[in-house]
């Protein structure tokens, strides 16, 4: 995984290998922006298998989710298709045959052909439970059955990947069925790693100060805690302004990259108009 | 680590899981059968490898993962394991009980009525004289009925809340369209019927926490028999009640009449009226009966919040409760009082981490219940 730009450990690498061995959908719960969503993306780059992505969002269901008839494309061949002199069993052999189903995340990942391709089924938390319980079935056992299609099964297995933000408890039922991951936010070492890692052109001085700032902040009571991801966009952001270190002006313009709430933004200002910032860039601050 | 044969060691990590599920994990015997497969993927020579693998595997929830550690570190790490079950037995200590009898709820169980105040230090919110009338610790029997009356009404409105889902529905108010093409398709393609939708209702849950420590003691009385009342004409609610202990009473509300749910509930609660525990008995809660909160669930707290246990822990309790309820409202009965402001330590930690906080002292402000508890 290290190969593909993802700086992990072994807890992290420890669960994926399981997860692929086992054949068993890994649950991947921890805060926002420490990589949760990414641990799919390389898993499909290492496997060599295309990612299939399923966003969740509160009131999903079946059929966004899996599949759903083209209906006008139907409605379209039945009027086009008036004249002929076929049969009405033909015609609707017709229109209910696999060319007029349009294939959501799920069924995709079931009838891909070829590399068993990595399905990333996203923030599962925000889904709501009947949706869950769907999710679950179709987990069991990689297959389908569509009414007027009939049954579909998965030629290979895709590897599942499921990621959670605690947004509300998942059921138990789900979490047994899958491997499970706790990811945290990243050690000193390990943050340095990975923005050293994915925003190349940074500088040693700048990359150390600022996981140190970030550091510090995590230990600060914020509305919004910035994970890794506003790490790596203000490093990228600082590069862009060939920032070689920071300073409190340079902080206070830039602090939107990894602050995203307006109680947080003059929280962490006011700490910095105080002269904070050199104790919070060293790395014991 | 010294390797002992295959079948020692399958033996020995079911003894670890069992060990696991005595200290209170879910640990199923599917997950004992992954544990096995797992050291056959593993090098079990690096223990740290074994632990990240068999966590993988037997713990589903992050809140479990200490506890994993420990028992992973004596069980292969050859430190004395503490006795099993050993967290449960030993709760943190509890401070001391008032002395004080829990005799009041035997009392009304007989129909007798205390109407003294015996909490001196209570602020008095009985100058109240407010749309709904008299405070509550000064109703008579006649306002049971009307008690009972708002509990209808509210979960009569919690009833019948639309969700975002669509249902297909004979007499719909908009159309179904997909039904409608499947329709169509039986006359060739032309629409000759109309399906129709309707929202589907939303399943709202409620979970009551009631506080029947002494100092809630006035009001107590009132709040069990809308606790009551609303057990009865609403399916989805759980009722508890702490004061020192958390005890499930849901069971007990459901006898047929007030006066044998009373006398059941005498026999079973022991701690009523003692002191309160506000923090370690949400924490409990959400320990034990995760399941019971889901997004769908209004989770509601009935008390005053003076809490003699550790604020923290109340804070760290309802903050969890929260992350998974849909809303979590406070009812305190004092906030009905003009001079009151919620400054008691155990008020102050969970301020933040309540969605409404609201006055629960008469029938008014219970009435005014429903607005918060329609999702």
């Amino acid at each position: 995984m290290e190969g593909e730009g993802y700086v992990t450990d072994r807890a992290v690498a420890t669960a994926v290998y399981l997860a692929t061995s086992l054949g068993k959908p890994l649950l991947v719960e921890g805060h926002p922006g420490v990589g949760k969503t990414d641990i799919a993306k390389v898993l499909a780059k290492v496997l060599d298998g295309d990612l299939i992505r399923l966003q969740c969002y509160e009131g999903l269901d079946a059929t966004t989710a899996l599949y759903e008839w083209n209906y006008p494309k139907q409605l379209l061949h039945i009027k086009l298709d008036e004249r002929s002199d076929r049969s009405v069993g033909q015609r609707e052999a017709d229109i209910f045959s696999e060319g007029f189903l349009l294939k959501r995340p799920l069924l995709q990942a079931i009838t891909h052909h070829g590399r068993p391709p990595v399905l990333l089924i996203d923030e599962v938390d925000r889904a709501d439970e009947e949706f869950e319980a769907f999710l679950l079935e179709v987990l069991s056992d990689f297959q389908v059955t569509i009414p007027e299609v009939g049954t579909l099964r998965a030629e290979s297995r895709p590897a599942v990947v499921l990621t959670s933000n605690r947004s509300r408890d998942l059921s138990d039922a789900l979490r047994r069925r899958c491997l499970y991951l706790w990811i945290d936010y990243p050690s000193l070492e390990k943050e340095l790693r990975i923005v050293r890692t994915r925003v190349p052109g940074i500088g040693e001085r700048l990359a150390a100060q600022l996981t140190s700032f970030m550091q510090s902040l995590r230990r600060q009571k914020l509305a919004k805690t910035p994970g890794v991801a506003e790490s790596l966009d203000w490093a990228a952001a600082l590069v862009a302004l060939h920032a070689t270190e920071l300073d409190p002006a340079l902080v206070q313009e830039t602090m939107g990259c990894f602050l995203k709430d307006e109680s947080d933004l003059r929280a962490v200002g006011a700490r910095i108009e105080a002269g904070e910032l050199a104790a919070m860039c060293s790395p014991a601050g | 680590m010294t390797a002992p044969a295959a079948t020692d060691l399958v033996a020995h990590t079911t003894r670890f899981c069992r060990v696991l599920r005595d200290e209170g994990l879910a640990t199923t015997p599917g997950d004992t059968l992954d544990a096995a497969r797992v050291l056959e993927l593993v090098d079990l020579t690096d223990r740290e490898d074994l632990r990240h693998a068999l966590r993988g595997v037997l713990v589903h929830r992050v809140e479990d993962g200490p506890v994993f550690d420990r028992v992973f570190d004596s069980f292969w790490g050859g430190r004395p394991l503490p006795p099993s079950g050993w967290l449960q037995r030993n709760p943190p200590p509890t401070p001391p009980r008032r002395e004080r009898a829990p005799v009041s709820l035997e009392r009304w169980a007989r129909g007798e009525v205390e109407t003294e105040r015996e909490e001196a230090q209570l602020p008095g919110p009985s100058e109240l004289e407010s749309l709904g009338g008299q405070d509550f610790h000064s109703y008579g029997d006649e306002a049971l009925r009307e008690v009972t009356r708002v509990a209808r009404r509210i979960a009569r409105r919690l009833a019948t809340r639309p969700s975002r889902r669509w249902k297909p529905a004979r007499g719909g108010a908009r159309p179904h369209l997909r039904r409608t093409l499947r329709l169509s398709v039986k006359t060739g393609g032309e629409v000759s019927e109309l399906a129709f939708r309707e929202r589907k209702v939303r399943r709202t849950k409620l979970v009551v926490l009631a506080d029947v420590s002494g100092s809630m003691d006035l009001y107590a009385r009132l709040f069990l028999q809308f606790l009551f009342a609303l057990q009865h004409s609403f399916a989805r609610v759980e009722t508890f009640v702490f004061a020192t202990r958390l005890s499930r009473i849901t069971d007990q509300l459901r006898a047929r009449a007030y006066g044998d749910a009373l006398a059941e509930l005498s026999a079973e609660v022991r701690d009523w009226n003692g002191g309160t525990r506000i923090g370690a008995s949400l924490e409990r809660f959400g320990r034990e009966w995760p399941r019971l909160v889901d997004g769908h669930t209004v989770v509601i707290v009935l008390s005053d919040g003076w809490e003699t246990g550790d604020p923290e822990v109340l804070a760290e309790a309802l903050s969890s409760i929260r992350r998974r309820a849909a809303r979590v409202v406070w009812l305190n009965p004092l906030l009905g009082s003009p001079g009151y402001e919620p400054i008691t330590r155990g008020m102050q930690a969970a301020l933040p981490h309540i969605d409404v906080f609201a006055p629960a002292h008469d029938l008014a402000s219970l009435g005014q219940l429903a607005r918060h508890l329609a999702l």
